[in-house]
């Protein structure tokens, strides 16, 4: 195993104990252990976040075969858990909650992005961990935050998204809304700030010795990514509508088609300036045409000029494009997609961007980032892949809290940790699958017996 | 409003633009003193409305929003005293923001070599487009350019159009936010070890590293097949309820839903009360639900038809269906969730008077809070930071600033 734990990274020594799924969790876990922080990551055989225990053959699994294990295979998955240590607990048993007691006492963070209840529905809520390890540092990052009318609403980064004013701003300015994709970026936005609050309590506990709870509303954190919109409505009277691809007040910008299938470039006039060289380039006199001059008429007769810079780029292969237009700096970028684009952009491979990592049941994998290069540790491999169900039970009852192979063996008996989710565990919990398969007999029962 | 946990700190923000100035006004927000250093002409972003309408004479809502918290010192650095107050500057903080291109730091005599061979323990946080190193570490950018090379744009928009942007300034916002997030974990290092460090923050970097991103690229590798544009009741999260995936009109606006998988149906049923459906063999499983999705989502359209943003948003918690309402921004700030909380924070500006401003991305419940001052004016506060800092008098201000030096 190779873990990192480079001296030289910002967390190495922090111990951080992870209780999330899907992003906003996830990838504060990643960010951490990016850092150098040794982060567990809890799950249990229970419940799953690992895509279905009998899934169809797709592209979520190499070669499209979802193996023996298809939960460790899972790209999703696979994708946003690096770097971490897997441990399974089932928190609704006495024994379960008891480990997860001794994990605490050995670590400086708890961070969850389940609904703001199942802590303390497992008798661990902030108050109880505190009483276990007074200076802990405990974070839950429900939707809208503890407290309010919303505390107990359920969120996922759509809805975030949607109530923040975010979704208001997206789409296509000559269609109504329900043209939108739907976005999940508020997760990214979550996770980010959840890593930025466990290292500021982390910084507070070094200088007073205390830890706290945070409370981070998903919402409030990504609303601070627009801060702006608020404040230009109240000193203009009139809310913010859709742009598009568009500036309100320079022009031309947009995304224009380019030579080959689906391929585009985005292009930023800012100013004259560059707006003089940008004609010089594609040798139309169009800064002659009276429609085009200033950048009133830019912005009135947007349509027109983008006809006209399309048919310019559309006979053109992207990067010249780019690289003609950037060589008198003129902002412009290639609408790279995030498979083969991106792998195969020649700046991000000089910067070794993807970093090939191998994953003891799902193969070899060019992993993103690193996203946070420190100068002191430059160019070290950063990364490791995803943890396997339940790989490092071991690891982590045996060598950090020292339990017996008996105990291990026993808690293994009592299916309190594992390797293998259990039936149902895909399904919202193997306990909720089961009543509802025993509701489901009891109805046919009775229709039996009312035929 | 803001909190005291990193008052120790002082943060030289040399940023220009929104990203580097949204990690240095971060920073402030957790207590870090965040003194602002501007060309004597000002910030650009002070005049950089977003506003069509707006040839307001203040500052723009742009940079109320980026620097509430901060300190503004105007400073010539490209005159030679200039640069040795900067140099000064430097030597006196723990942290430094900066977004030139790459090699203009050290083009001014300020490499992080040099700053760390006397000042061992700052962090220098450099955030730019592109990063330091590559062959487009020193390309031009907005956020639409910027956001198309990270790979988030092309698969966002329909299928028969052009690939389009998130709404907000998404790319330079999480960035910065990255950067702040980075920046503290240096600050604990330099708390146990004494060491400072160098972080190289590529908004590119940022995005294409983004969650959404990372995991599309598996797919790709695992199947060569990628992500594509799809028409919107497709959801990238592959629920097989596509009649109830996505946005859809009712009484009073919009409304977005994403049911997670099969389980859901039951509940969107009653929810909408046709418990009818539930054993219509129309209707009986996944596949028929979408195959027979035309049908379904018009009697779930009917049912929205008849009601408001809250009373969906009611029901569905009920229901147990992920969603929410699509609020436009001065709805936003009227929505009960965020006044219970007291989110927005009011500042009272000099010349732009009260204005409510975003407050805090998380609650530190151990640590005491402070008023948060409003964006300063420019140069507010050179002649307190010169003397104070610097331990000029006030006769070397004058003289400073009568040779445009402050």
């Amino acid at each position: 195993m190779n873990f990192n734990s480079t001296d030289d990274l910002p967390l190495s020594g922090i111990r951080a104990l992870e209780l999330s799924e899907i992003w906003a969790g996830p990838y504060c876990g990643c960010l951490l252990s990016d850092m150098g922080a040794e982060v567990i990551k809890i799950e249990s055989i229970q419940r799953i976040a690992r895509g279905p225990i009998n899934p169809s053959p797709d592209g979520m699994y190499p070669e499209q075969d979802p193996g023996n294990h298809p939960w460790n295979r899972q790209a999703n998955f696979n994708s946003t858990n690096r770097n971490k240590k897997g441990l399974t607990l089932d928190l609704k048993t006495r024994l379960g909650v008891e480990a997860f007691s001794d994990l605490v006492k050995v670590s400086d963070i708890v961070f969850c992005n389940y609904a703001r209840t199942v802590m303390e529905g497992f008798g661990l809520g902030y108050e109880q961990v505190k009483s276990i390890k007074p200076d802990i540092i405990y974070l839950l990052m429900p939707g809208y935050g503890n407290t309010g009318p919303y505390k107990n609403y359920r969120s996922m980064g759509m809805a975030i998204d949607a109530i923040t004013g975010h979704s208001y701003l997206r789409g296509y300015p000559d269609m109504d809304h329900t043209s939108n994709s739907l976005v999940h970026h508020p997760d990214a936005a979550a996770a980010v700030n959840a890593t930025l609050a466990l290292s500021t309590a982390l910084v507070h506990r070094e200088l007073t010795g205390e830890g706290q709870f945070i409370d981070m509303s998903q919402a409030e954190s990504f609303m601070t990514h627009m801060g702006e919109m608020f404040i230009e409505y109240q000193m203009s009277g009139v809310p913010r509508d859709r742009r598009g691809n568009r500036h309100p007040g320079y022009a031309p910008q947009g995304a224009y088609k380019c030579e080959g299938e689906d391929n585009w470039i985005a292009i930023s006039i800012t100013n004259e300036e560059q707006w003089n060289l940008f004609c010089e380039i594609i040798s139309l006199n169009l800064n002659k045409d009276p429609r085009f001059s200033t950048v009133e008429g830019r912005i009135k007769n947007h349509d027109d000029l983008d006809s006209v810079i399309t048919t310019w780029t559309s006979a053109r292969e992207r990067y010249d494009v780019m690289n003609a237009l950037q060589a008198k700096g003129i902002p412009s970028g290639v609408v790279l997609n995030c498979g083969p684009d991106t792998y195969a952009d020649p700046h991000l491979n000089e910067r070794e961007f993807f970093q090939i990592v191998e994953h003891p049941e799902a193969g070899i994998f060019p992993m993103s980032g690193p996203v946070l290069r420190f100068d002191s540790s430059y160019g070290s491999v950063t990364h490791n892949p995803s943890p396997t169900l339940g790989q490092h039970n071991n690891y982590i009852l045996e060598d950090i809290l020292g339990y017996s192979k008996s105990k291990i063996e026993l808690m293994e008996h009592m299916e309190i940790i594992g390797t293998v989710p259990l039936p149902g565990a895909d399904l919202g919990g193997s306990r909720r699958a089961a009543k509802e398969q025993a509701r489901q007999k009891n109805t046919t029962l009775n229709n039996a017996e009312n035929e | 409003m803001p909190y005291t946990a990193l008052k120790k700190f002082t943060v030289l923000d040399l940023s220009n633009r929104l990203a580097g100035s949204f990690c240095a006004k971060t920073l402030g927000l957790y207590g870090c003193e965040v003194i602002k250093i501007e060309p004597p002409s000002g910030d650009l972003t002070r005049k950089w409305s977003d506003s069509p309408n707006s040839c307001e004479p203040g500052d723009s809502p742009l940079f109320h929003h980026l620097n509430a918290g901060k300190k503004s010192v105007t400073l010539n650095i490209d005159s030679p005293e200039g640069r040795d107050i900067l140099g000064i500057l430097i030597q006196k903080s723990g942290v430094l923001i900066e977004t030139f291109q790459p090699g203009r730091m050290e083009s001014l005599g300020f490499s992080y070599k040099s700053i760390s061979d006397t000042n061992p323990g700052l962090i220098m946080t450099s955030v730019t487009p592109y990063g330091q190193t590559g062959p487009h570490s020193e390309f031009d950018y907005t956020e639409l350019t910027v956001f198309a090379m990270s790979g988030a744009m092309h698969r966002e928009g329909l299928p028969n159009r052009y690939p389009i942007r998130y709404g907000a300034e998404v790319a330079q916002y999480y960035s910065g936010n990255l950067a702040a997030a980075a920046t503290v974990s240096a600050l604990l290092k330099f708390l146990r070890k004494g060491k400072g460090d160098w972080l190289d923050i590529s908004i590119q970097e940022c995005m294409a590293g983004h969650p959404h991103q990372i995991g599309r690229r598996a797919p790709f590798i695992y199947s060569g097949e990628l992500d594509p544009r799809e028409q919107p009741r497709i959801s990238a999260s592959g629920t097989r309820e596509p009649y109830a995936v996505g946005t859809f009109r009712c009484k009073d606006g919009f409304m977005s839903f994403l049911p997670l998988g099969a389980r859901m149906w039951p509940n969107i049923a009653r929810m909408i009360n046709r418990e009818d459906l539930i054993n219509n063999p129309l209707f009986e499983d996944s596949d028929k639900r979408t195959a027979n999705r035309i049908e379904l989502e018009s009697i779930f359209q009917g049912w929205l038809n008849e009601r408001t943003r809250q009373e969906i948003f009611e029901a569905i918690q009920e229901a147990g269906i992920p969603g929410s309402p699509i609020l436009r921004s001065d709805e936003v700030m009227e929505n009960e969730q965020f006044l219970n909380r007291e989110y927005f924070t009011l500042v009272d500006h000099p010349q732009q008077g009260q204005i409510k401003l975003t407050g805090d991305p998380f609650q530190l419940s151990a640590v005491d809070k402070m008023p948060l001052r409003p964006a300063p004016l420019l140069g507010e506060h050179t002649e307190q930071v010169l003397t104070e800092t610097i331990g000029i008098d006030t006769n070397q201000v004058m003289s400073l600033r009568e040779r445009g030096i402050v």
